[in-house]
């Protein structure tokens, strides 16, 4: 009896031994219905490469905005997971209340030869630290069903690349029926912010001292959702209802995020062959150009230093190329690398057979742009009331007094008078 | 030790009332406190700290149109609901206990149908509703046009959003009014209706005016209270359907909390909310109690 009580004592001994030279990271998530088997196949190519992290996936939040808040509470308990994945534009929530480690010290001098792009890196940047690094990213894209421009009597060959252009094609293809319409975009903040950048102007300035979107650039861009409603007939659709129109067949135009491709793709089946269109650039000036990039970033919330350097080692695996090959293959989302896009050794395949995603993919190579969070409390809420005006411009609103009215209510709320 | 039988007979009330009322006090008066604490900060969820900041929730909530909005929105959402919920279900429940008389079996079929939607998860009732309700594929619509009618935008119009919430929320409330008044009907003895005609009350309008109504009177009382308390916790079909917009035209008090409280992380506003939503329902339901319990007259 004796012996035995021994042997498994040393036994315990041995375990615990064991699993003292390995290294725990907890890795939260959200948005299971994309993630949840890429998280999984993630973890398990990186724990093949470094047999000592052992890594340990939470249950998923439902949304970015249910993850943030778990986070939120979980480190007020003290039980915060070691990295996280957030929404790209919500990371600065996790920094402005000191949670999110800065990792500078872990890239290194030469994030460019780790395919860190200084376009990419800015998208987790803020003040002169690195808080986050993008793991996948989205970009507007439009969504074009041939089927209905073909009828309209356009050519998907000769395809409108002005909003002009693409304001008159919508029209025709919005005569067509009562049922079909021609072209539909969300009245929302990030929408905004992608037209916004197309003309070259800004949400705020350098220093997110004062918003700039209030400039010619940003009333011809609300302009637009006018421009759309009148001269092109858009409804005002929810975001739900157009996604289900634009799959049935009965929208021609869709203005969306390039995350929505693969399900898109799926939905429209053998009813028409869905194909994605780059944005319209609308100024002259090409490098004012940037479209606001979505999608997911990394962060670091760990605090202890052995948990750091694993936590490091799972980030950099992650948005390295291997990593990124596994997300591009399974999300449908772009990629935030630049090596893997570069090198046709990661991604050739899928891009020989997806034509779609590599429009999208090349808009984000060459205008990636930060998606501007307001700073401070109510950032979030500013956002709200962006949409809300949009909403008033698409039903006849004047876009210049509308949109200045915006911004000064803007400045008032985020305390920037 | 000895107790004397007043003693041991105290101790056992406390002993069956203690742990009930314990778990009242710390599940649900501690955290109304707390919140009502943090209603006078401008905490925020997850800050370390936070600073006091007197009424300023309070105001702001009252004085900024997107507050008064979420506050008339609920209003008015619940002076329709109300009315017509309470008015069909118990139409409903007196068409089906005439009809039980005769035809039994479709009278229970029929009980099932109207219930269904309070069995139902109303989150999975509003995606079926949002199917039937799109602008262009549902059937509503299709419908309309193919009787010449003009479609309308009944989720994304400003104007129409909230009554056509409302409608879902009257279909989704009438089922359960209906079963509650079925329990008053099936109540109320059969006699006092022989004694009403003896009196000269022959009619279907005077039995229903001299006995039937008079007799609801608690039940009455019970589901106006029970419908005006769901009515004001609306949120389900809002978050689902509409997330409040478009720009707010269907933000109610409760979706406003959770915004506030859950998106923008306002953890101080969000319990002003909670604050004003909690002495609404108490007013509300103690002026119902003021004025429906003086015509509950048996009591």
């Amino acid at each position: 009896m004796k012996r035995i009580l021994l042997a498994s004592a040393f036994a315990l001994a041995g375990i615990s031994a064991l699993h003292a030279q390995e290294t725990g990271i907890r890795v939260h998530y959200a948005i299971p219905t994309i993630w949840a088997d890429t998280q999984q196949k993630l973890a398990d190519a990186f724990m093949a490469k470094h047999p000592d992290v052992k890594v340990m996936i939470d249950g998923p939040a439902e949304g970015y905005e249910d993850g943030v808040q778990r986070l939120l509470r979980e480190s007020v308990a003290g039980t915060a997971p070691d990295v996280a994945y957030v929404g790209l534009n919500l990371w600065r929530v996790l920094e402005d209340r000191g949670l999110a480690q800065p990792v500078d010290g872990f890239i290194g001098d030469d994030p460019l030869s780790q395919g860190y792009t200084p376009a990419l890196l800015s998208l987790g940047r803020y003040g002169d630290k690195q808080y986050a690094l993008a793991t996948s990213a989205s970009t507007l894209v439009m969504y074009v069903n041939p089927v209905l421009v073909e009828k309209a009597g356009g050519s998907m060959d000769a395809f409108p690349d002005t909003f002009d252009g693409i304001i008159e094609l919508a029209a025709k293809i919005d005569a067509l029926g009562d049922t079909t319409d021609g072209v539909w975009i969300s009245p929302h903040d990030w929408r905004y912010q992608s037209l916004l950048g197309s003309f070259g102007g800004r949400q705020m300035n350098e220093d997110e001292s004062d918003i700039t979107f209030d400039s010619p650039e940003g009333i011809e861009a609300a302009g637009l959702y006018q421009r759309f409603a009148k001269e092109a007939g858009m409804k005002s659709y929810s975001e739900n209802d157009a996604r289900q129109a634009f799959p049935a067949g009965t929208l021609g135009i869709m203005f969306e995020s390039s995350s929505l491709q693969t399900r898109f793709t799926e939905g429209a089946g053998d009813k028409f062959e869905l194909t994605v269109k780059p944005l319209p650039v609308a100024t002259q000036d090409k490098a004012k150009v940037y479209f606001p990039t979505g999608g997911s970033a990394i962060v670091m919330l760990a605090k202890d230093e052995a948990k750091q350097k694993a936590a490091w080692e799972y980030m950099a695996f992650v948005t390295g190329p291997e990593g990124q090959k596994i997300i591009v293959e399974n999300t449908g989302y772009a990629p935030a690398n630049a090596k893997v896009v570069e090198d046709s050794s990661y991604l050739g395949a899928f891009y020989e057979k997806n034509p779609n995603a590599r429009v999208a993919h090349s808009q984000i190579a060459n205008y990636a742009g930060p998606w501007y969070a307001f700073p401070g409390a109510e950032g979030v809420a500013a956002t709200d009331l962006v949409a809300a005006s949009l909403v008033e411009v698409t039903e006849g609103a004047d876009p210049e007094a509308t949109i200045k009215d915006l911004a000064e209510t803007l400045r008032g709320m985020l305390g920037m008078k | 030790m000895r107790l004397s039988p007043d003693q041991r007979s105290a101790l056992t009330s406390l002993w069956l009332a203690g742990p009930a009322t314990l778990a009242m006090v710390v599940f649900i008066f501690l955290p109304v406190a707390i919140v009502a604490v943090l209603s006078f900060t401008d905490y925020q969820f997850g800050a370390s700290s936070f600073n006091w900041s007197g009424l300023d929730n309070y105001i702001k909530l009252f004085t900024s149109s997107i507050g008064q909005r979420a506050i008339t929105n609920t209003l008015l959402y619940v002076a329709i609901v109300i009315p017509f919920s309470v008015g069909f279900g118990l139409f409903v429940a007196i068409g089906l206990h005439q009809m039980s008389t005769w035809a039994p079996r479709l009278s229970n079929v029929m009980k099932t149908v109207y219930f269904l939607p309070v069995a139902a998860t109303l989150v999975a009732m509003s995606v079926a509703w949002q199917m039937v309700l799109h602008p262009s594929l549902g059937i509503v619509n299709q419908s309309l046009a193919a009787l010449g009618a003009a479609p309308q935008n009944w989720l994304s119009d400003r104007g129409l959003v909230l009554y056509t919430l409302a409608m879902i929320g009257i279909w989704q409330s009438i089922g359960y009014n209906m079963v509650l008044f079925l329990a008053g009907l099936a109540a109320i003895p059969s006699d006092l209706y022989d004694a009403a005609e003896v009196d000269g009350a022959g009619s279907g309008w005077s039995r229903f005016w001299t006995v039937t109504w008079p007799m609801l009177g608690p039940t009455t009382l019970f589901v106006m209270v029970v419908t005006a308390t769901n009515a004001f916790r609306v949120f389900e079909t809002v978050a689902t359907m509409t997330k409040g917009g478009p720009a707010f035209a269907s933000d109610t008090l409760v979706y406003a909390l959770y915004r506030e409280g859950f998106v923008y992380f306002k953890a101080g506003y969000a319990s002003a909310i909670t604050m004003v939503f909690f002495v609404f329902l108490l007013v509300l339901t103690l002026l119902q109690f003021r004025v429906v319990e003086k015509k509950v007259h048996y009591r």
